[in-house]
């Protein structure tokens, strides 16, 4: 069965070109790392997944059906940067908004679901630190909640933009634990990651992208030396060039 | 303390100024949670020209109606430059705050042109419109605290109703929009209810100190509370109880003291204590913390001194308090001030031991010893020992003592 399916999609920011006619489907109950360098489109390509950006042309599927039908089963977790870490909250209210994506905020939250969000903080080895304020955690430690959060949701298709990003390798050892029991309870996960040198540990499909798909399969095939280059090399500074290019001209400095 | 509320002419002006404490303390957290506090003062600022046209208009087409056309001017012109700052930001890519000082000034400098341009013809309607300036909370009547409440009550309520948007939009916006959450509209309901906030809080505060009334008792409440409810709840309290006081302290006071600025000086005293006092984030524990910790470090290194037998800067109140903790008797070390003195060698050998293990070069281990004596914890020093397999010698061949092989 196909978990995502990505159709020709075009996305801009303003008028720049980010990702070009990338096309590529994944099945599911795996583990796949989203690959590339700096600016290639990793994020925005999960952004434009979960509707936060809008594609020029394209688009995607998952389970066959538009996100806004399937966003239940689909968990977005956002790039820690992106959070206001000072926000008066504590642990568990955090991990209890992954139930919003479950059923809406509007619902009040009962007893049951405190037991299930403790449950889900278990999990991820953080149980004693429930009631602490969020801004008092590392940084391993505030992904390690956003994770639980995330379980909470209890979606079959996890997007993570660079959960390894700032995190001690305990806690990479730890999550990605997490992450294979995930794989086997028939779940799909989509991380967005950027050191090469653990791709081949951690994943089971790779999609290597450099604004264009480069490439899209199982490790072995793809995360290879001819790939690399395409997406590394001296090829690839041309897209860079160009990107920067049509940004100058299209903004008209 | 009851007559604030019963007496037929301080009650108005007592529930008045209450109320618009709670509407601004409540919807200031907001502003203040997404760090554009500033919005209030250029908002507030930007209803004052709305002020007096609603005033002019109403008084000459409908005498009836001039209160709420005062209140309807100052929301309408207060959105407008609302809109305008969007656009400057938007469209323009003006920096936020140079819109918002743009909107700031040019808005009020035109409201009280106006203002003035009345002021030989019409200097009755001048009267009217100055109350709003600083505020004049003695001259509420009680119809007038029907109205306000009325809107405080519609301010709690939506941030009652809005409260898990409110949490997941400002702690973690993509996310909200990941799950759907119409960010915009909640958004636009946000900018209404400063309005709103803003609108009731100008006949106590007026629109010159209105914005104190939305920064001060967020501030204060930020200070004690960790918990966005708490947040919320505190800050609105700390508004209401402004508003009382500072109305009580206008009446109680000898010479005629205005009560708008007496309700944002009390506001502002609240939130200094609390930036001074708070038990976690107050300047002052942390002050006493932090010199707690100093004055420790200065007991521990003359305990080592004693245990090393050298001789030591025999400071008073230091020997004083190392007496007090049964540490020394006199000025030798008790047994009990030994076995704390042999805990700090330890710790401070064994640190070396460690960063020798690490790589460091063992004449340049000292230094950081000399810190980490102080800090490490009973937990640390037992992954310590394990790590390096209990060592019986630091990296200078002295004995680490107290260790048990």
């Amino acid at each position: 069965m196909t978990v995502v399916c990505v159709e020709q999609l075009s996305v801009h920011y303003d008028k720049t070109p980010v990702l070009w006619e990338v096309d590529f489907e994944i099945p599911v109950g795996l583990i796949v790392g989203l690959v590339g360098p700096n600016g290639a489109g990793k994020s925005t390509l999960l952004k434009t997944f979960i509707g936060l950006l809008r594609p020029i042309s394209g688009g995607c599927t998952f389970f066959g059906k538009p996100y806004k039908e399937v966003q239940k089963k689909v968990a977005y977790v956002p790039q820690r940067t992106s959070v206001d870490w000072n926000f008066p909250i504590h642990v568990l209210d955090v991990v209890l908004m992954g139930l919003y994506g479950k059923r809406g905020p509007l619902k009040w939250i009962r007893k049951e679901d405190r037991a299930l969000a403790k449950q889900a903080l278990d999990r991820v080895g953080m149980l004693p630190f429930a009631s602490r304020q969020i801004s008092e955690l590392s940084g391993g430690q505030q992904q390690r909640v956003f994770l639980a959060r995330a379980l909470l949701q209890d979606a079959d298709l996890l997007l993570m933009d660079e959960p390894f990003a700032g995190v001690d390798m305990a806690t990479e050892k730890a999550l990605m634990e997490v992450f294979v029991q995930l794989k086997e309870e028939g779940k799909t996960l989509v991380i967005v990651h950027h050191d090469l040198t653990t791709v081949k540990n951690h994943f089971d499909w790779v999609i290597l992208l450099n604004s264009c798909l480069i490439d899209c399969g199982p490790v072995a095939e793809v995360f290879t030396e001819e790939n690399l280059k395409k997406a590394y090399g001296s090829a690839a500074y041309l897209v860079t060039e160009t990107k920067k290019l049509t940004r100058s001209k299209t903004s008209g400095v | 303390m009851l007559e604030f509320f019963v007496d037929p002419i301080l009650r108005a002006p007592t529930i008045g100024s209450m109320l618009m404490g709670l509407a601004s303390g409540l919807i200031g957290c907001l502003a203040f949670l997404q760090k554009r506090s500033l919005v209030g003062e250029a908002l507030s600022h930007a209803a004052y020209p709305g002020v007096v046209l609603g005033l002019v208009i109403a008084a000459a087409f409908f005498p009836g109606g001039i209160s709420a056309a005062i209140l309807v001017g100052a929301f309408l012109s207060g959105l407008l430059g609302l809109f305008v700052i969007h656009q400057m930001e938007k469209r323009l890519k003006i920096a936020s705050d140079a819109a918002l000082c743009f909107v700031l000034s040019v808005f009020f400098g035109v409201g009280v042109c106006i203002a003035s341009g009345l002021q030989i013809s019409h200097a009755l309607w001048l009267q009217k419109i100055q109350v709003f300036l600083l505020g004049e909370a003695a001259t509420m009547m009680d119809g007038h605290i029907f109205l306000y409440g009325g809107l405080t009550l519609a301010c709690v309520l939506s941030v009652i109703s809005l409260f898990r948007f409110l949490e997941i939009l400002h702690f973690d916006p993509e996310y909200a929009k990941a799950v759907n959450l119409p960010s915009k509209a909640v958004h636009t309901i946000l900018y209404i209810l400063l309005m709103v906030a803003i609108v009731v809080g100008m006949r106590s505060v007026g629109v010159v100190l209105m914005s104190s009334m939305l920064i001060a008792p967020p501030s204060a409440a930020r200070q004690w509370t960790t918990k966005f409810s708490s947040f919320l709840i505190l800050s609105g309290a700390l508004g209401l109880l402004s508003g009382f006081l500072g109305n009580a302290l206008s009446v109680w006071s000898l010479a005629p003291l205005p009560t708008g600025p007496m309700i944002a000086l009390v506001a502002t005293a609240i939130c200094l204590f609390s930036l001074f006092f708070a038990p976690e984030r107050g300047f002052l524990p942390k002050l006493i913390r932090v010199t707690h910790f100093q004055l420790r470090c200065k007991q521990e290194n003359i305990l080592k001194a004693l245990y090393k037998k050298r001789t030591i800067n025999p400071n008073p109140y230091l020997l004083w308090r190392m007496r007090t903790k049964g540490w020394i008797k006199g000025e030798k070390l008790t047994p009990e001030g030994y076995s704390q003195a042999e805990k700090l060698v330890r710790l401070h050998r064994l640190w070396e031991v460690y960063l020798v293990h690490m790589g460091q070069e063992s004449d340049r281990v000292h230094h950081s010893a000399e810190e980490m004596e102080h800090i490490l914890t009973p937990e640390i020093e037992i992954q310590l020992q394990a790590l390096l397999d209990n060592p019986t010698q630091d990296p200078h061949q002295q004995p680490i003592p107290g260790v048990s092989r």
